[in-house]
């Protein structure tokens, strides 16, 4: 029983094994561009929105709010990164219940390079709304000698980023599979609902908790100053 | 269970190869959509609100109006009742003036119809005169009109010859005029009777229809006649007498 889809290789490319965490990441990608690219293809204010481009609207509009909820402010950037982020995790999971599909998360490698990815967008957003010697300072807070503790903290974040994410998808698979072979016709059923659920949760945790650190780094100042909103 | 980093480099790259593609076709056409249908709603609101505003203004000046109507209301009537009255006094008028003028006509009309009709009566009664004066005359005394007016007329000849002769001058033709030609034997008696009562003078008879029975006798510049006209005259007179009463009677009764 293999643990992870990193080890099953779909095929070579000039040497490079192509495992189905990358190939099936490929598919997640080609599923939301272009069923974006779809539905938002005749998208003009004159034409009626249909119930596609309406359900795209919700979706899009929930994370918006959830993430002005959290930030207090409208960041179109937050939304692009985040927003990813959660419509990644949450396909990636729903596909759980497609047969011989391997979730992208269910593997280390990718519940990593998100947890990398969260833990390298914090100072880029940080810097980006304070600038580098405000984001910096954030380090020395609330007194210098919190700084080797706020670094650890700022590593520890993402590990248990990849590592929840990652715990929570491959443990669903991998009980979803013992059960298969325990008890064929019931328990995988149970075990697959209760994936989808868990799946969506992980997914709104992942991308709630990254809202929250890039929130926190790019929080205003103690002077007052509001950052730019609805940045694009 | 391992990190394979290669999956993760590749994996970061998909990520971010995600993030823009999603960017590209997800949630800047979907925000922007929103954005557009959001201003153009606004836009719409507003519009909406300054149609409400012009139409809260245009009901405004319409009450206004009618206000103004109302209170100039008695005015309007007063001016309108004004106009009527001048226009049905206008109408009377006309009306009464082509009643004068048909009146008028009507009774020109009726003068004329009486006129005929006295004419056609007065024409009828001297024609019934002089029928029954010849039928009389022919039943009774077995004589024509015309013998009888030439009989008399030779009788007087007599009596008048003196002023005939001054009147005639110079002149010594007499001319007997009548509206028929006369029989012969009249004609004989005639021209002897004038013999007799004036001798050296010729006689010559003419006709003229237009002439009423009886005899004209002309000499030079002077003229003696024996005829019905006289009569009809009379009749005339009796007949005007008579219709301008019953004229009176019906004015009288109309009245």
């Amino acid at each position: 029983m293999e643990l992870t889809p990193d080890d099953s290789v779909v095929f070579m490319i000039g040497g490079f094994a192509l495992n189905h965490t990358i190939f099936n990441t490929w598919i997640i990608m080609a599923l939301l561009t272009l069923g974006s690219a779809l539905i938002t293809r005749n998208l003009r204010p004159d034409v009626p929105p249909n119930r596609w481009r309406t359900t795209l609207e919700v979706v899009v509009g929930l994370i918006h709010s959830q993430i002005s909820e959290i930030t207090g402010r409208r960041d179109r950037r937050l939304l692009y990164f985040t927003g990813t982020l959660f419509l990644f995790i949450v396909v990636s999971n729903m596909l759980t219940v497609v047969p011989g599909f391997d979730p992208p998360t269910a593997s280390l490698s990718t519940t990593t390079a998100l947890a990398l990815s969260v833990l390298a967008a914090v100072p880029i957003f940080g810097i980006g709304s304070r600038g580098l010697v405000g984001y910096l300072k954030t380090f020395a807070e609330p007194s210098v000698l919190m700084l080797p503790f706020n670094i650890i903290g700022e590593f520890s974040r993402g590990i248990s980023l990849a590592i929840r994410l990652y715990g929570n998808i491959m443990s669903g698979a991998v009980i979803a599979a013992i059960l298969l072979g325990v008890a064929p016709f019931f328990f995988p059923v149970v075990m697959d609902v209760l994936g989808l659920l868990t799946g969506v949760i992980q997914a709104y945790i992942f991308a709630i908790l990254a809202t929250v650190y890039i929130s926190a780094a790019t929080a205003p100042p103690p002077d007052g100053k509001e950052p730019a909103k609805d940045q694009t | 269970m391992s990190v394979n980093w290669l999956t993760v480099a590749a994996q970061i790259v998909n990520f971010l190869v995600l993030v823009w593609l999603l960017k590209r076709f997800l949630y800047r056409r979907i925000l922007d959509g929103i954005d557009a249908r959001e201003k153009e709603i606004a836009e719409r609101m507003g519009e909406a609100a300054m149609i409400r505003k012009a139409a809260e203004i245009a009901e405004a000046e319409h009450k206004a109006k009618i206000a103004a109507l109302r209170a100039s209301r008695a005015d309007t009537l007063r001016e309108a009742r004004r106009s009527a009255e001048a226009e049905r006094d206008a109408l009377l008028a006309e009306a009464r003036k082509q009643l004068a003028a048909e009146q008028l006509d009507r009774e020109a009309h009726r003068a004329e119809e009486a006129r005929k009709y006295t004419a056609d009566l007065h024409r009828s009664g001297a024609e019934a005169l002089v029928s029954l004066t010849r039928k009389a005359l022919s039943d009774l005394a077995d004589e024509t009109l015309e013998q009888r007016i030439v009989a008399h007329s030779a009788a007087r000849l007599s009596t008048v010859a003196s002023e005939l002769r001054d009147a005639a001058g110079a002149s010594r033709e007499a001319v007997a005029l009548t509206r028929d030609p006369l029989p012969e034997k009249m004609t004989g008696v005639l021209r002897d009777e004038l013999a007799a009562a004036l001798p050296g003078f010729s006689l010559r008879f003419e006709t003229d229809p237009t002439l009423a029975p009886g005899l004209t006798l002309r000499l030079g510049g002077a003229q003696i006649a024996w005829t019905v006209d006289s009569y009809l005259d009379g009749l005339d007179a009796m007949l005007e007498e008579r219709t301008g009463r019953r004229a009176e009677r019906g004015q009288a009764g109309a009245a």
